[in-house]
């Protein structure tokens, strides 16, 4: 690389003689806690965080509405009918579900490769990835039809019907992989979070800061037994939560490959659906962290280095995500079933050929600008690839839901219409995470302080007379 | 860079508060390993070092054994492991169990239990009960939350989660001297020493907290105490039903009117008839109730029913109630099987089966023996003798007559009743009729023979009798 290249302002340059800083222009531990912690300080938001907030509150209680009329109406009140009767409620929890991916596998996949770059980025990732699997369970949930036994999902012992669950079911499976999701993911962030939030404690002025930020952050003083204790159950539930992440949209591909439908019944969901959701969920990543990063100016922290890494793994996994929709269709063809053949035939120029192809170019041939590092590295470009990517994500979900509409027999066709309600729980789902993501924001720390110190040059590269042989090894050290 | 804050004013440590620590402050993690490899060779025991994040080569430095939470973790996991699959066995392959019974789902032929389908819901436990462990393992090992410690009363130490660390030596370890140990510290590289006070008011509770708690308290004692208060008590209402589960549901029962769709006054019903429950289209048969086969359901031979006057088709209904057959016997009877249809298989289960069966419905009258000792029979006989009754001795079924019937007859005696003896079809399924007949020729063939005969063979030759 040119000489004149300043590596500690710009970290995009490969030199494989220096591994490149992940904090950029020097900051000290002091500089770090003050960058993040500014964001809570400050007496007020920046106007945007208003702007965006309050229109988040607006979808939200238009959620709320719609959620009140399906509550006294029924069901009845979306499309679901005959012989669609999973609609837009499955679609759109298969689109959070698969954004709620990218949190935990940042978290704890990356943890384990030991990827330090994944220190800036994981606790918004994680947050994120919380607020998707809340508006995920809530289309589920709220599809039951009778709400107040919502409990008959759980095996508990009824007070005189031998009625338990069917644990053959993939939708129970469902369940279980969803709570489960939902809870270590919960436990995962929390835990990250505590130390970080005792640095909120002991900067807070006011009395409920003191009293809120004291409990949450469980009277944590950092000594060097709780780390130890700390670090090991970080590596403990990073290694659950591998699996867990990769079992979870497995789980929920079963739903449809468990099923006999063609175009559903295939042994390719599981890898297809978890590479799907990493896509769509570091697509999210993408859209969220670029803003904030410039509205709370986390330019040294998120540098334009780890956004590249996103946008990598984001090409990386929509080509894997391309390469699925293609061999869907030859092994149509290959596997000589005429049903099937129909089903994929049926899916590029049928009834909703439109949305199949909406998919690919977001999909597949979209994020392929990727290749080129202007896209990678440029701000604005990331952003609106990655909306695209969404929205290709959210068709592709549609498309295939949208193989009920043409199953075996002739006679049983028929076509999908939203209703308005469908719709506008979809806008409000939207309103619902971003409410949430607003005021995590605002009140929690949104990048991991303490992982951040712990990669910053500072640490890693110490000029100091060693007369300990152990800092040595911090290059590779987490 | 610096952060300072307004703290409150120090807090009062006075002669009565007990000196617990001293905290040495330093600027970058090596120096902070630094000292406490010095501590350590000085040969301190009870000390911590305190930092924003985890230092590598503390734990060496301070001598931190490694901890037991990952084998805790092993543990819960294995538990949930068999804990998940013995829930699933217990909830879908198992309903014996008195209270909270499972209930046997038998779903699209699968087995009731089977590994492959259990495994996501087994795994999904195994994560979430570790999951758990680990976490709150965690804080438990680490005695947190722990919200009164003196350690935050120092305003220096507040910085220990921005961009100092601290080494803290507890006034506890043999080789703490006040004066010594923090010219140690001084000499290790501290940049400022601190006193740790004990902290007095840690143990007041504040008065709104003892009297909540107080309150709480006697709270929980309510639940018990209503419990006990109506234990026991009889009630007129019906009890309170937390969960409805679906006991109650909008419908109408059968054999009642259907939904008025008129008005009160002038009612007109859902159906015609009126009735909520309508009746089935004629020519439907309820399942199991088609009954084909003459030889397997009658007894004879397909299409051997003499047709009598009069008695039209009925003769020949689906029950295959020869209707004549119990007035007289004079009617013509259709060619009897002398073998059991193809549809059983006698052999000895077979038998067995019929034999239980004999004693349940024909002991009572034909005897163990089938020569008519039944106690019922017996009774009637001597009611019939003192006349009182009117009944016609149970025929032994060692009787020549009875002998020499084909075996389709004696299955229509059964079925439909022959002269005094009563149709025993209603009770008894076909299959398990043919099993009777099957033991009846049995008991034929032992030899057995009738009282008649016995009182014959004896007069003849009476030693014989003998
Ligand atoms: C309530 C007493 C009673 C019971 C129980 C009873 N029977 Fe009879 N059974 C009789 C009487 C009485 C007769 C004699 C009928 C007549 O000749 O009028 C008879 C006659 C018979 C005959 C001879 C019919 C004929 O052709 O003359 C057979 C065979 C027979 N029973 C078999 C059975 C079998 C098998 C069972 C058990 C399923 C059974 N019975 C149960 C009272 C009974």
């Amino acid at each position: 690389m040119a000489a004149t290249v300043d590596f500690s302002l710009d970290n995009t340059h490969e030199d494989p003689s220096r591994r490149a800083d992940l904090v950029l222009g020097g900051m000290t531990y002091g500089d770090i806690t003050d960058n993040v912690a500014e964001i809570w300080e400050a007496g007020r938001p920046p106007k945007i965080w208003y702007v965006v907030f309050g229109t988040a509150v607006v979808l939200l209680s238009i959620l709320g509405v719609c959620l009140l009329h399906l509550f006294f109406m029924g069901v009845g009140v979306w499309g679901n009918n005959n012989p669609v009767y999973w609609g837009f409620p499955i679609v759109n929890f298969v689109f959070w579900v698969g954004i709620g991916h990218a949190g935990t596998l940042i978290s704890a996949i990356l943890f384990l490769f030991r990827q330090n770059w994944r220190t800036s980025i994981n606790r918004a990732a994680e947050a994120m990835t919380i607020f998707a699997v809340v508006c995920a369970g809530l289309f589920p949930g709220v599809h039951i039809g009778r709400l107040w036994v919502f409990y008959w999902l759980f095996p508990v012992p009824t007070e005189h019907l031998a009625m338990w669950p069917n644990f053959r079911s993939p939708l129970l499976w469902d369940v279980f992989a969803v709570g489960t999701y939902a809870t270590v993911s919960l436990l995962f962030w929390y835990m990250g979070m505590v130390p970080d939030i005792a640095t909120f404690r002991d900067r807070s002025k006011t009395k409920i800061q003191k009293f809120i930020y004291g409990l949450l952050s469980l009277g944590w003083t950092g000594s060097a037994r709780n780390w130890h204790r700390y670090e090991m159950a970080y590596t403990i539930l990073a290694a659950l939560a591998t699996p867990l992440v990769l079992s979870v949209h497995t789980i929920v591909s079963f739903d449809f490959a468990v099923s006999q439908l063609p175009g559903w019944h295939t042994t390719i969901f599981p890898p297809y659906f978890v590479a799907g959701a990493i896509f769509s969920g570091f697509a999210m990543v993408v859209t969220l962290l670029v803003p904030c990063r410039s509205l709370f100016k986390l330019e040294r922290l998120i540098t334009i280095r780890h956004l590249e890494n996103m946008n990598k793994i984001i090409m990386a996994t929509g080509l894997m995500v391309g390469t699925a929709y293609g061999i869907e269709f030859f092994i149509a063809w290959y596997g000589g079933v005429e049903y099937e053949k129909f089903a994929f035939i049926n899916r590029a120029f049928g009834n909703y050929g439109i949305s199949y192809w909406i998919m690919v170019t977001c999909n597949v041939f979209i994020p392929q600008l990727f290749w080129i590092r202007w896209f990678r590295t440029n701000l604005l470009a990331m952003v609106v690839i990655s909306i695209f990517v969404n929205i290709g994500m959210w068709f592709e979900r549609f498309v295939i839901l949208m193989s009920l509409t043409r199953d075996f027999l002739p006679s049983s066709w028929g076509n999908f219409y939203p209703s308005l309600v469908d719709i506008l729980m979809l806008i409000g789902s939207f309103g619902l995470f971003f409410t949430l993501f607003c005021l995590f924001c605002r009140y929690l720390p949104i990048i991991a302080i303490s992982e951040v110190k712990n990669v910053s040059p500072q640490t890693l590269h110490h000029h100091g007379h060693d007369e300990h042989e152990h800092h040595v090894e911090h290059g590779t050290a987490h | 860079m610096a952060h300072s804050h307004k703290h409150d004013t120090p807090v009062e440590t006075g002669p009565s508060s007990k000196l617990i620590s001293l905290v040495a402050q330093f600027d970058d993690p090596h120096s902070l390993v630094a000292a406490c490899d010095r501590a350590r060779e000085a040969g301190y025991k009870k000390m911590d070092a305190y930092s924003p994040f985890p230092v590598h080569g503390i734990d060496d430095a301070i001598g931190i054994r490694r901890t037991r939470l990952p084998f805790f973790v092993l543990a819960v996991g294995l538990g949930a492991c068999a804990f998940a699959l013995l829930l699933q066995y217990y909830v879908n392959a198992t309903d014996e169990s008195p209270i909270f019974p499972g209930y046997k789902f038998f779903i699209s032929g699968k087995p009731l239990f089977s590994l492959p389908a259990n495994i996501p819901v087994t795994f999904e436990i195994i994560v979430l009960s570790s999951a758990f462990a680990t976490f709150f393992g965690m804080w438990y090992l680490n005695g947190l939350p722990r919200f009164a410690n003196p350690l935050h009363r120092l305003p220096m130490f507040r910085r220990v989660t921005n961009d100092k660390f601290f080494l803290v030596l507890e006034a506890e370890d043999e080789k703490f001297s006040e004066s010594r140990s923090r010219q140690q510290l001084e000499e290790w590289g501290a940049k400022a020493i601190e006193e740790c006070h004990e902290d007095l008011t840690d143990q007041k509770i504040p008065n709104g907290f003892r009297l909540a708690g107080i309150v709480f308290l006697f709270a929980l004692l309510l639940p018990p105490a209503l419990i006990y208060r109506v234990s026991g008590m009889t009630y007129r209402q019906p009890r309170l039903h937390v969960v409805p589960d679906m006991d109650w549901q909008d419908r109408y029962n059968t054999q009642t009117r259907g939904p008025n769709i008129g008005t009160p006054e002038s009612p007109r019903y859902l159906f015609a008839d009126g009735r909520a429950m309508q009746r089935p289209v004629s020519g439907t048969i309820a399942r199991g109730d088609l009954t084909e086969s003459d030889e397997y359901f009658r007894g004879y031979k397909t299409g051997t029913l003499p047709v009598s006057e009069g008695a039209g088709p009925s003769a020949q209904d689906q029950d295959g109630q020869d209707q004549d057959g119990m007035a007289t016997g004079t009617t013509p009877e259709p060619e009897w099987v002398d073998g059991f249809p193809e549809e059983v298989v006698v052999n000895t289960d077979f038998l067995k089966r019929g034999k239980q069966r004999f004693e349940i419905y024909c002991v009572a009258c034909h005897g163990y023996d089938g020569n008519g000792e039944g106690l019922v029979n017996q009774r009637a006989v001597a009611l019939a003798a003192a006349g009182e009754a009117a009944w016609t001795a149970a025929k032994s079924l060692h009787d020549p007559a009875v002998k020499a019937q084909p075996i389709g007859r004696i299955f229509d005696t059964i079925s439909n009743g022959r002269a005094t003896m009563g149709p025993y079809k209603d009770q008894i399924p076909v299959k398990d009729r043919w099993a009777i007949t099957a033991y009846v020729r049995a008991l034929q063939a032992t030899g057995i023979r009738t009282p008649q005969e016995l009182a014959e063979a004896n007069s003849a030759t009476p030693e014989a009798g003998q």
